[in-house]
């Protein structure tokens, strides 16, 4: 954001403008004695001339003074409209905001501890004898203990197929091959087998789930980047409870959830989103784990949680040789770890989720969800039911374990009780004993963890006041239960331990689906919101294009402006006359009621739920705005389009809306955006045809032809979903199991750097623009920006090959990092303060005159588009550091959409489309096309994290949130910045209403992703019992939410901000148009 | 204000301004340009001419559904040995015994006064190619051939496969110029403002100029089955398009033709 403007009153430093300034006035005022001289010829009298040099000057005090009260009235009209657009941008936040709080599952959580000595058994009759220490820790609280100790490893993104052996030369495949051959050789001693994770699939959400033993719901995903401690009953509780040591290295995610929790003098926490960093955890860990199994009596669990695959699959993508060297490493630190387990210990390895094609996770792909478990003990107490059990599955399809199964299977292993929460079963392996044939105790060990399932199940429904299925129906688990414990006493262990294990399948069921309610009023009352908040901006969007009609009168204006300098007209023709004051005002008086009727509904009904209070005042809010904005003669006739221009605009807006009805239609937008473009510029080359100068004619379609060209260009670059596949094929980075560019991709953001700045230059060429700070600005600055940029890709890819030997570590990050600072530091602070301080782009000539050779003519180059090429520096600034931010596929992307935009302005002007929504909703569909092309797709795997350390070393607030968001939504963000050229490209200083105007068109883009963001809001609604919900329509959803804020925000804080500062730099140097 | 006025402002191509103003003089000062008006093609009244008039659309579309199954099967294969030169034949035959000749009849009324270049042309072709129907439909065809490649081109730029499916997509381009293009060619020859007013959709609604709109929309509307994942065979690459082709075509034909005749956008 520019720093405040600084008031003309104070001299210094004066700004560069003001030197044009007095140039500028210094032409008028020579003109301006001409004149009077020669009016003073015909009249002899000197008196009268002397009359005349007082008037002038009286004149010239009374333009001050006008000029300053229009500066003034620019100024508060501003202020209200800027009220205005924050208004829009609570009224989306709530509405989202509700409609999230219905949407997004949530669980409640009870505060129930198991104890030791409270089996959950009740049946009169145990399965197994009675064993010593029965009830105790020491001997085992409700099965008998099988060991003291337990080492837990956990090897971060650790997908199943990289532990088996898989035929192929994949980086990823074979490196790691000790868990599969030691399972195979000695299967008493371990076992592997795929260990299938709960989505969503992050470190945080799968640390609840593999402590707690239940299910983590999609509300706690936000909170990914700040732990919060777990609150209910877990394995490591149990734990402490039980007076065990439990010591942590590595991941730092564990410290936030379980504070407290870790003996402080052993334990190592390292920062875990450094995912540039591949070793520093790793070696922490492998460091510190060896000296600790030496001092066995000293602790009772030992985790370690290694981040390095993890962060490979991140930075490099699995398939890259620094992956199997991170296997190949693991690999040899378990070898190393196994062989000083002793028979009183259990080694656990395992992953937490796996990684996608690309190294990302989060989501729920396959991939993503199937991470190896694999435990080993010297003891041998492993066994398998069956014979063709030995050997490990080949895929994770096969006999796959739930995540949630290990938090039973360790909590009877060592000897203490099931968390209460937990709703896994016990592995199978664990408890067959050696031949595989010990049903009773494997009876024993799924009967009591049903049973408290069971216990579980009957607190949760009654704290949520609900009454649980009752056991007459087939099929339900409350029947499954009897059938199980009405076997027990037949001693058919087999049969018991194959019943309870049904039970425990058929309440997992139950609580998947149960945990899936939404809270549908709230999410009745966040669309209800939107909907009526979208309503109010079309009517806002679409009231008064008559009265802009009858405003550029270039004579009016000037007899108005003299006539108001003579002192005819009074100042109250000036006085604040500005639609979005009411509309300000009206949303304030309708907030006011509508919060505290729902803040005192809350309070009365007790509820709490005071958010409901911000819901009501958004309604009454919108309600008031509503009926303001239709007093000022507004009906909604005027939103059913009336030219083709304004059909193809709701076409283009609507058809796609409700496309995300379809998961079809949603994964393939980014064809369809590309189709939107062409047609957009097929029609405009055909409408080029009506023009009539030929020259006009052939520049659009020129720029139309241009335009699809380069639509169709961009569309090149891609990063499929796993969806569209096998029908797409990515391009963005190396190869598509890779996260990094491919050498020839380092070339494209040096040709832009050639090539971009002298596009610019092009399309200010003919309105004489590339004058005054633009040829300095575009030609060097700029241009060596992008060429900085350039390099700091070739930088980042000289680092991550290793391409120079025996270079001191870091060097080349180091060199990187600063380079890239540099870039944001001459793109926002150089660049906002030479946008605040440039002249406008224009220069003033002086020459004969052409009639009257004796007279001077002042010319001004650059006159007709003073106000677009000055404010052309403001997303020059930010394509610079976006271009920085995005890879360089995604570089070569943005120049591409830069370029489309301004033909698409060229488009607008040239085929005088500016009074239709086309304009707006074409550079929305723009921005939105080319959020594909710079590798993204509405999944949460396709966030770049590691653009959070293309400017820094570690996670720094709020750095790294906002360098994430500028590379993901770098289209959208360019086009806001981009927008108020629809108004300002090839205005004179005499345009007038451009405020107001930038306001519409900036009304009708923000419609645009309101209403996008209502549709995947309704549909995902609508379709939240759909199997693609969270693969799909949830992330669609999420992303159209987030980019909607992000546009209001940036069109609010850097569009029309820099519309004002623009307008008071053109304002102060040629005069207050309005 | 006379303070400002004299400045001279070298590049004054202000917005609503200067350009605005200068396509209003020009529009004033050559009213040749806007009264250039091309009169709605009318249908031969000759028995035969009127019959195979209904008769075409009837024609073109039983054909596609009598071979759709073999084109879902083998798009490429069917449309090279069936339909193209069906529609070939079919709109050869309309063109010469239903549509007035290039630089005859209608259209030709309503150019007059001063000479155009385009009218040059198309009085060259009338002397020339005029009287002879068979000679006009076989140079139209030419030019409906010379055309295809644009279309590709432009199919290419929606999103038509890039690298692959290029004979698909290259039959589908030529069976829209056959069936949008052709007609027009026939009536209007070369004549580059009737082609003008044509592409600007200035043009009125007639069989030839319906046809074409018909068929453009159709093209474009065939592309919305394509992503769904029904995995239906029929949503193959160009199956959806050509069908939308032929079936805008003759709605766009038989409403040009007969409702919206003479009509205008």
């Amino acid at each position: 954001m520019p720093p405040p403007q600084p008031t003309p009153k104070k001299a210094v430093p004066a700004p560069d403008y003001k030197t044009v300034k007095a140039q500028w006035d210094a032409a008028k005022r020579k003109k301006e004695v001409e004149d009077v001289t020669k009016k003073a010829k015909g009249q002899e009298s000197q008196a009268t001339a002397e009359l005349n040099s007082d008037e002038i000057k009286l004149r010239e005090l009374r333009r001050a003074a006008l000029e300053s009260r229009r500066k003034k009235a620019y100024q508060s009209r501003w202020l209200w409209t800027a009220g205005f657009w924050l208004w829009m941008l609570a009224v989306h936040v709530v509405g989202i905001g509700y409609f999230t709080s219905g949407f997004l599952l949530t669980r409640l959580q009870l505060d129930d501890k198991s104890l030791c000595d409270v089996p959950p058994t009740t049946g009169e009759r145990d399965i197994l004898p009675a064993w010593p220490g029965k009830g105790t820790v020491d001997g085992g609280c409700w099965h008998p203990k099988t060991f003291d100790r337990a080492v837990v490893v956990l090897i971060d993104a650790l997908r199943y197929d990289f532990t088996v052996p898989v035929d192929d030369n994949a980086a990823f495949h074979n490196a790691f091959p000790f868990m599969y051959e030691t399972a195979v050789k000695s299967p008493n001693q371990a076992f592997l087998r795929p260990f299938i994770a709960d989505p969503p699939t992050s470190t945080l959400q799968r640390l609840k789930g593999l402590t707690t033993g239940t299910l983590p719901t999609f509300i706690d995903v936000g909170s990914s980047f700040s732990g919060t401690a777990i609150e209910e009953d877990n394995l490591l509780m149990q734990m402490k409870e039980a007076g065990k040591t439990v010591v942590h290295l590595g991941d730092d995610t564990w410290d936030s959830l379980f504070p407290g929790y870790f003996e402080g003098n052993m334990s190592r926490p390292y920062d875990s989103f450094n995912v540039w960093d591949l070793h520093t955890v790793d070696n922490g860990v492998i460091d510190h784990i060896f000296p600790l199994m030496e001092k066995r009596g000293h602790w009772d669990l030992l985790i370690g949680h290694l981040l390095g695959v993890d962060h490979a699959g991140h930075r490099y993508g699995p398939d890259h040789p620094e992956m199997t060297k991170k296997l190949r490493q693991m690999d040899e630190f378990v070898r190393t770890l196994a062989s000083k387990i002793d028979d009183k210990m259990v080694l656990i390895v395992m992953g937490d989720h796996g990684m996608d094609s690309k190294g990302d996770h989060g989501g729920e792909s396959d991939d993503e969800v199937q991470a190896a478990l694999w435990m080993y003990s010297p003891k041998g107490i492993f066994g398998r039911t069956k014979p063709e059990f030995a050997i490990p599955p080949a895929t994770a399809h096969e006999r796959p374990v739930n995540q949630i199964d290990l938090v039973p299977t360790v909590a009877l292993m060592l000897g203490i009780p099931v968390p209460f929460n937990n709703l896994g079963r016990p592995i199978e392996e664990v408890f067959a004993g050696p031949r595989g044939n010990s049903w009773s105790n494997l009876a024993a060990a799924e009967r009591v963890t049903a049973a408290g399932i069971k216990r579980y199940q009957a607190s949760y429904y009654a704290a949520r006041g609900m009454a649980e299925e009752s056991a007459s129906t087939i099929g339900s688990p409350a029947d499954l239960w009897n059938k199980a414990e009405g076997l027990v006493s037949k001693g058919n262990w087999v049969a018991v331990y194959s019943a309870f294990a049904e039970y425990q399948k058929e309440t997992l069921a139950r609580c998947k689906s149960l945990w899936a309610q939404f809270n549908i009023k709230n999410m009745l009352l966040g669309i209800a919101i939107m909907g009526s908040g979208v309503l109010t901006l079309l009517v806002y969007v679409s009231k008064g294009a008559e009265d802009e009609e009858a405003i550029d009168d270039q004579e009016l204006d000037d007899a108005e402006k003299s006539l108001e300098i003579m002192g005819v007209i009074p100042d109250s023709e000036l006085a604040v006359n500005v639609p979005e004051r009411k509309l300000v005002a009206a949303a304030f008086l309708g907030a006011v009621p509508g919060l505290i009727g729902g803040a005192l509904h809350a309070y009365l009904r007790g509820s709490g739920d005071y958010y409901r209070g911000a819901a009501m005042a958004a309604i009454t809010s919108i309600a008031t705005v509503t009926v303001s904005l239709y007093e000022i003669k507004e009906t909604l006739k005027t939103l059913v389009p009336s030219t083709l221009w304004g059909w193809m605009a709701a076409v283009f807006t609507l058809s796609q809306s409700i496309g995300f009805a379809s998961n079809s239609y949603t994964i393939w937008e980014d064809s369809i955006l590309m189709f939107f473009i062409t047609t957009f510029g097929f029609v405009t080359a055909l409408s080029a045809l009506r023009i009539q100068s030929l020259p006009d004619r052939y520049m659009a379609i020129y720029h139309s032809v241009l335009f699809v060209v380069l639509g169709r260009l961009a569309s090149s670059s891609k990063l499929c979903r796993e969806e569209q596949m096998p029908y797409c094929t990515s391009t963005y980075y190396a190869s598509s199991t890779s996260s990094t560019s491919a050498l020839w991709q380092l070339a494209i953001p040096f040709a832009v750097s050639l090539i971009l700045p002298t596009i610019i230059k092009a399309f200010l060429r003919p309105t004489r623009s590339y004058e005054g700070l633009a040829p300095a600005w575009v030609g060097y600055v700029f241009r060596a920006g992008l060429f900085m940029s350039a390099l700091y890709w070739v930088l980042d890819a000289a680092d991550n090959g290793d391409w120079i030997l025996n270079l001191p570590e870091k060097t080349l990050k180091n060199l990187s990092v600063y380079n890239a600072q540099m870039v944001l530091g001459l793109a926002f602070v150089a660049g906002t303060t030479a946008f605040v301080w440039a002249p406008p782009c224009v220069s003033i000539v002086t020459s004969a005159s052409k009639a009257t050779p004796t007279r001077a003519q002042v010319a001004i180059l650059g006159y007709g588009n003073a106000h677009g090429a000055r404010y052309l520096l403001l997303p020059l600034n930010f394509l610079v550091s976006l271009i920085l931010l995005s890879k360089p596929m995604g570089g070569g992307a943005l120049a591409i959409l830069f370029w489309q935009i301004l033909s698409l302005v060229e488009i607008i002007d040239l085929n005088s489309l500016s009074n239709t929504p086309i304009g707006p909703v074409m550079l929305a569909v723009l921005g939105s096309f080319h959020f594909f092309k710079t590798g993204h797709q509405a999944v949460l795997s396709t966030i770049q994290w590691d653009s959070a350390f293309i400017p820094l070393f570690t996670v720094r607030y709020p750095w790294s949130p906002l360098a994430v968001v500028l590379n993901t939504f770098a289209g959208q963000i360019l086009a806001t910045v981009c927008l108020p050229l629809l108004v300002l490209w090839k205005s004179s200083p005499k345009q007038k209403g451009l405020l107001a105007d930038i306001s519409k068109k900036l009304g009708i883009f923000v419609a645009y992703f309101a209403v996008e963001s209502l549709a995947t809001m309704a549909w995902a609604g609508h379709l939240r019992r759909h199997l693609m919900l969270y693969r799909v329509f949830m992330p669609r959803f999420a992303t159209a939410a987030v980019v909607l804020i992000v546009v209001d925000l940036v069109g609010l804080l850097v569009g029309l901000t820099g519309a004002r500062v623009n307008t008071i730099a053109i304002g102060e140097v040629f005069g207050w148009a309005e | 204000m006379p303070l400002v006025d004299p400045i001279t402002m070298a590049s004054a191509v202000s917005k609503k301004g200067a350009a605005s103003q200068t396509v209003t003089v020009e529009s004033s000062a050559s009213p040749a340009a806007e009264t250039y008006n091309l009169l709605p093609v009318s249908i031969n009244q000759a028995p035969l001419a009127q019959t195979l008039r209904h008769a075409q659309p009837l024609l073109l579309s039983g054909a596609l559904t009598l071979v759709f199954s073999s084109l879902v099967k083998d798009p490429v294969a069917t449309m090279s040995s069936t339909t193209l030169p069906l529609t070939a034949a079919v709109q050869a035959a309309y063109a010469v015994i239903c549509l007035p000749v290039a630089g005859r009849g209608a259209n030709d009324t309503a150019k007059k006064t001063k000479p155009r270049p385009g009218e040059k042309v198309s009085k060259k072709k009338a002397k020339e190619g005029g009287n002879n129907a068979y000679v006009l439909a076989a140079l139209s065809l030419l030019i409906t051939a010379l055309v295809t490649p644009f279309i590709y081109i432009t199919m290419i730029l929606f999103g038509a496969p890039l690298l692959t499916h290029g004979s698909h997509t290259l039959l589908c381009a030529a069976h829209l110029s056959l069936l949008g293009l052709f007609p027009l060619f026939y009536v209007h020859g070369v004549d580059a403002s009737a082609w003008a007013a044509v592409g600007g959709f200035r043009a009125p609604l007639d069989e030839t100029f319906g046809g074409l709109v018909g068929a453009l929309v159709g093209a474009w509307l065939g592309a919305v089955p394509i992503p769904l994942d029904w995995d239906r065979d029929w949503q193959r690459w160009p199956v959806t398009i050509l069908v939308g082709i032929y079936g805008g075509y003759v709605l766009g034909k038989v409403i040009g033709g007969t409702v919206a005749w003479g009509k205008k956008f």
